[in-house]
């Protein structure tokens, strides 16, 4: 075992974790925050996106270990139901939530793009949103919610 | 399994030359394969904290890139969009905005695998990379590197690598995703050397097509010494086909890739090649 520690939604942590042991592991079995899924489990589908400083990653294909230092944050740090973050407000008004299960990645992909750029084209937005994957939804709406979202983000 | 987060590169080899471990750049590939079992480490060395592996710079007339520098600080680079352009092109392309992220340029050439989409421009802009160990330090072209087996000593840390700021023009161009059928993936990167209308000089590197990324001199020196017109893009095409056609043989994907080339050579020379003549 090895001590890393981590700032994950603001909180810092010191956590003993196996030198094996992936990021998405450790948010999840460590720390309880199930709000981070895995689809894939190989760094293909965007389920389990998190930001660690300041960067969109796969939490699949991160060891726990080398986010020794890191600053995390997960779905559960950026909004609830009271207050829901505007990218999750958008998603939910346009219905860009079928099963659910990409949109913690979603979330998180778009957040980051709009913390980075407040007025994105569309095509910044695609780029952005590429490595997320959603079997349901057919992805219209997913970008549509993105872009209301940065709208509402500028005043 | 021991796992090491070193903060400098003497202390880096220092830990892989007493302890046969691995070391780990971004892990998007060696993640997986331990995972899998293809890799089965008895130890770590985490190279993430090495702040000075991950710079991009120019120094006496090369850019160098540490090998922890990932894809996606390349492909933000003005440095490399200016003077290896076919490099960020590549950078733009490779897997998505999270692989991006966090893959980095060292981790692709350590992993060395076919399609690997670092290493056909790194050729054709004629990258040297620099190599550490205990035993000493080089600079190795990479295309000397590409033909050495095993491509590293167990103990040898990919430092970074050099790229001469030539003023030559480079494009790259790929087919197929990751995840696609081996026999679906290709990827072309050229750079050539342009005076007036001439090409002075030109190499073609090509990636996905045989065991590992191969820079193709005959079809360097066909290529060069010549005017720039269609013509002379007609010939690169057939030139290229032979290539793949003598790399794969009779190998089951050599009939699609030998057409499916052309198509991926054109659209590598697109941002060199432009309607009416040449872009500058
Ligand atoms: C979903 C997905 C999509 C992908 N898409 C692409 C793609 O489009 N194009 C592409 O080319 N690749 C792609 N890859 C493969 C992978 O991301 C790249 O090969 C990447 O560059 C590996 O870098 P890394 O930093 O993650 O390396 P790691 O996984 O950390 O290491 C890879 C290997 O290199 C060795 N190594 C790493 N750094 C050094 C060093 N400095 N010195 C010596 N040895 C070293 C390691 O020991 C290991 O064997 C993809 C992977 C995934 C999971
Ligand atoms: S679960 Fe990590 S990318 Fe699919
Ligand atoms: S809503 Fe079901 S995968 Fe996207």
């Amino acid at each position: 075992m090895i001590e890393i520690k981590l700032v994950v939604n603001d909180k810092p942590y010191t956590l003993e974790v196996e030198p094996s042991e992936r990021l998405i592991d450790a948010l999840r079995n460590r720390l309880g925050l199930l709000g981070t899924k895995e689809g894939c489990g190989e760094g293909e589908c965007g389920a389990c996106t998190v930001i660690m400083d300041g960067k969109t990653v796969n939490s699949c294909l991160v060891l726990a270990a080398q986010a020794n230092g890191s600053v995390i944050t997960s779905i559960e740090g950026v909004g609830n139901r009271r207050s829901p973050h505007r990218v999750q407000k958008a998603f939910v008004e346009v219905g860009a939530v079928q099963c659910g299960f990409c949109t913690p990645g979603m979330v998180l992909s778009a957040k980051n793009l709009l913390d980075k750029n407040s007025k994105p084209s569309n095509e910044e937005i695609g780029i952005a949103m590429s490595g997320n994957l959603c079997r349901c939804t057919g992805y219209d709406k997913i970008l549509r919610a993105v872009k209301i979202a940065a709208e509402e983000g500028k005043e | 399994m021991k796992y090491f987060q070193p903060y400098s590169v003497e202390e880096a080899i220092e830990i892989a030359h007493a302890s046969e471990s691995t070391f780990l750049a971004g892990g998007t590939d060696l993640v997986l394969h331990m995972r899998t079992g293809k890799a089965q480490p008895s130890g770590l060395i985490d190279l993430g904290k090495i702040s000075v592996l991950r710079e991009i710079k120019e120094v006496d007339g090369f850019i160098e890139i540490g090998s922890m520098a990932t894809f996606a600080e390349l492909g933000n680079s003005e440095l490399v969009a200016q003077n290896a352009y076919a490099l960020w092109q590549a950078c733009q392309s490779m897997g998505s905005p999270q692989i991006r992220n966090q893959a980095t340029l060292g981790g692709n050439l350590g992993n060395c695998s076919p399609a690997a989409d670092g290493l056909p421009p790194l050729l054709a802009l004629g990258a040297e990379v620099h190599l550490i160990s205990q035993e000493g330090e080089e600079f190795v072209p990479l295309s000397t590197l590409l033909s050495r087996t095993p491509l590293l000593g167990q103990n040898t840390l990919i430092r970074g690598f050099r790229i001469p700021i030539t003023g030559w023009q480079s494009g790259f161009s790929k087919l197929g995703r990751r995840r696609a059928l081996a026999i679906a993936r290709l990827s072309v990167a050229v750079a050539v050397e342009i005076n007036g209308t001439r090409v002075e000089n030109v190499r073609v590197a090509l990636g996905a097509v045989g065991r590992r990324a191969f820079l193709s001199e005959s079809l360097g020196r066909e290529l060069s010494g010549l005017e720039l017109n269609g013509a002379w893009l007609e010939k690169g095409v057939l030139e290229v086909q032979q290539i793949v056609r003598e790399a794969l043989g009779a190998r089951a994907s050599a009939p699609y890739k030998r057409t499916a080339v052309s198509g991926v050579f054109r659209e590598a020379l697109a941002s060199i090649i432009t309607e009416g003549g040449t872009q500058a």
